[in-house]
């Protein structure tokens, strides 16, 4: 039985608590990336790239699009990498092409995201007629084979940069979407949730600040995983024909060069190895992000 | 002066798969006034955590309201728009959950969390906000405040953590605080002393407190009115000193039996039969009959009880109500 008579206004002993801020979980979370040997090399060689197509055209000042010498050029000290089956400098390509890839990844990916939280988020969130709906048409779209639905777009819109861009984003966001719907309807009924709402929390806040952060660390990983599979999709869509023609691309350059990489296999190799080692090198930052967002899969030190 | 909140005959149903409302709180009225305590007692499964939801209007899915009415201060609760019922929550009401663990946001700082209910109800700027969530901290008596305040929940005890949980539930100045079984989750010593503390806060704020709790010994000391609840049903009320001086109904007497008392001496006592048990459980969701639900665990029922239902709440006494068909004989 609980004795009440113990009023003692809590004996307060000076305590020597440690010196150092409170890690916040973001950077907590940071320095167990930092950790993950996978996440590192990841990372260094995602930063080679970035830094590769910034930079290069400064090191490299050749024009992707100009015929610098005559076809099939096997790689030599005028063009590094060789020239393509109309004369293009290789490695211009990859340089420019680069920066078109990786910029379409980033930006169909936060597409993605973007739409998939925003679904997510309102059909986990108020659950009822507002969730039937929302998974119906989530359903919609996850019935449709991604590349197929993409490439009907991108043929009824135009084959240029920002449509294909959109319409990666459009056919990809059902998965990002399925899974933050399922982190808040875990979240929401969690105690700190009802706490917040019995504080006086509107839905804008709950939705925002509540729920989301605390929903994010899949999304995060999901994320990153969408950007290499957006530059696949787009290697993909070019390999097919259906890539921007005006705009250097390593998937442009894949699949213009598709049919003599026999004669000339330079022209084919380097742009499949870019996108090899970018998705390599997303995923696996992907995973240091996992291994650190997910505390359930991390190691005790 | 009239009641801070008053609850009348309040029934909540539960809609279960097949679309029918089975009844989980059965005609519950009662009052809370500013300054005092009220206690909900009873065991798991008996309806205290849904009443306490039904005021705040956050039932669960598939709970409703079937019938009664909730009034806060002249307002009837169940008949406001979400915008003001929102309003309301902290400012007009507020709630401590049972698990201090899991009841704070893991990713803010607990002076941040504190911070941001002020911001809501008192639309005070950020910084403003942030050294009125230090002064809470030190209501609440947390030790070396400057590292606290922006500590986040993991670096913190049970016991903190459910300081921080009180400080952030009277950040709105709440005029009710409800207490849903704020100390099941900490360990003896930490019960008492935030017992202590929310005796010492209402006194200073005059709010008044609805407590939920299985502790008969805290309502013995910290209530002033007590309502014991079975399956649903409000069996007995009263004043506090009254009802555990004095319980007249069986299961009160049960209840207040399974406490353990521990007398001092040398002899160690002859029988651990001291300790008492209430035979059976309460009965499910749906097998709840018009006759009384205490029943079939009842060491006191006769024909009386098994033929007729469930008698009406009675006074006995002024400030103390019975529904029991032999509640004079007992009494006696």
């Amino acid at each position: 039985m609980t004795t009440l008579q113990t009023s003692t206004p809590l004996a307060i002993e000076p305590l020597d608590l440690p010196a150092r801020p409170a890690a916040s979980p973001a950077r907590a979370a940071l320095r167990q990336f930092l950790r993950s040997p996978s996440g590192v090399i990841g990372l260094c060689l995602l930063i080679v790239l970035v830094l590769g197509t910034a930079v290069g055209p400064i090191l490299y000042p050749v024009d992707p699009l100009d015929l610098v010498g005559g076809p099939f050029t096997p790689p030599s000290a005028d063009a590094w990498l060789g020239t393509d089956y109309l004369g293009r400098d290789v490695l211009a390509g990859l340089i420019y092409g680069g920066r078109a890839t990786l910029t379409v990844g980033a930006v169909a990916a936060l597409i993605t995201i973007a739409i998939g939280l925003t679904v997510g988020a309102l059909s986990g969130f108020f659950g009822g007629a507002v969730d039937a709906i929302l998974v119906k048409l989530t359903e919609f779209f996850q019935i449709l084979p991604p590349l197929l639905f993409a490439m009907v777009l991108v043929t009824l819109f135009g084959q240029k940069l920002t449509t294909i861009t959109l319409a990666i984003g459009a056919v990809s966001w059902t998965s990002a979407a399925r899974l933050t719907r399922a982190e808040f309807m875990r979240l929401r009924n969690l105690d700190f949730v009802k706490a917040a709402r019995t504080a006086g929390a509107g839905n804008a806040h709950l939705i925002l600040r509540v729920l989301l952060p605390n929903a994010l660390p899949p999304v995060i990983v999901s994320a990153t995983l969408a950007i290499g599979v957006a530059i696949l999709f787009e290697g993909g869509l070019s390999f097919l024909g259906l890539g921007d023609p005006n705009v250097m691309s390593w998937g442009l350059m894949l699949g213009q060069n598709r049919n003599y990489v026999l004669d000339a296999w330079w022209a084919v190799t380097f742009p499949g190895a870019a996108i090899f080692l970018a998705v390599l090198a997303i995923s696996l930052v992907g995973d240091g992000i996992n291994d650190a967002a997910n505390p359930r899969l991390r190691r005790r030190t | 002066m009239g009641a801070l909140l008053q609850v009348e005959s309040l029934n909540v149903g539960l809609r279960n798969g097949a679309g029918v409302v089975v009844p989980v709180i059965e005609n519950l009225s009662f009052e809370v006034h500013s300054g005092r305590t009220t206690a909900l007692v009873g065991e798991s499964g008996c309806g205290k955590s849904m009443t306490a939801l039904a005021i705040m209007r956050l039932l669960p899915e598939d709970f409703v309201i079937t019938g009664g009415r909730i009034v806060l201060e002249g307002e009837d609760i169940l008949s406001l728009s979400p915008k003001r019922m929102r309003a309301l929550r902290g400012n007009g009401m507020s709630m401590i959950f049972q698990e201090p663990m899991t009841a704070l946001n893991p990713l803010f700082t607990v002076g941040d969390q504190i911070a941001e209910v002020l911001r809501w109800h008192q639309g005070l700027s950020a910084s403003a906000a942030h050294a009125q969530a230090v002064e809470f901290l030190r209501a609440v008596q947390i030790p070396a405040l400057e590292q606290r305040v922006n500590a986040y929940p993991h670096q913190l005890s049970g016991g903190m953590r459910q300081r921080v949980m009180i400080a952030m539930a009277l950040a709105g100045r709440p005029k009710l605080l409800i207490a849903d079984e704020p100390t099941t989750a900490l360990d003896v010593t930490v019960q008492a002393q935030i017992f202590d503390l929310l005796a010492k806060l209402q006194q200073d704020t005059g709010t008044a407190v609805l407590l939920i709790t299985h502790d008969l010994g805290a309502v013995a000391e910290l209530a002033d009115d007590v309502l014991v609840l079975y399956a649903g049903r409000c069996i007995e009320s009263g004043a506090s000193a009254d009802l555990v001086g004095h319980p007249r109904h069986p299961y009160t007497r049960g209840l207040l039996g399974c406490v353990p008392h521990l007398k001092l001496g040398q002899r160690m006592p002859a029988v651990w039969s001291d300790l008492g048990e209430i035979a059976g459980m309460v009965p499910p969701l749906g097998a709840r009959g018009a006759d009384c639900a205490f029943l079939a665990r009842c060491r006191d029922a006769s024909d009386v009880c098994r033929s007729r239902p469930q008698p009406m709440l009675e006074p006995i006494e002024t400030d103390h109500a019975v529904s029991c068909w032999r509640k004079s004989e007992i009494a006696a």
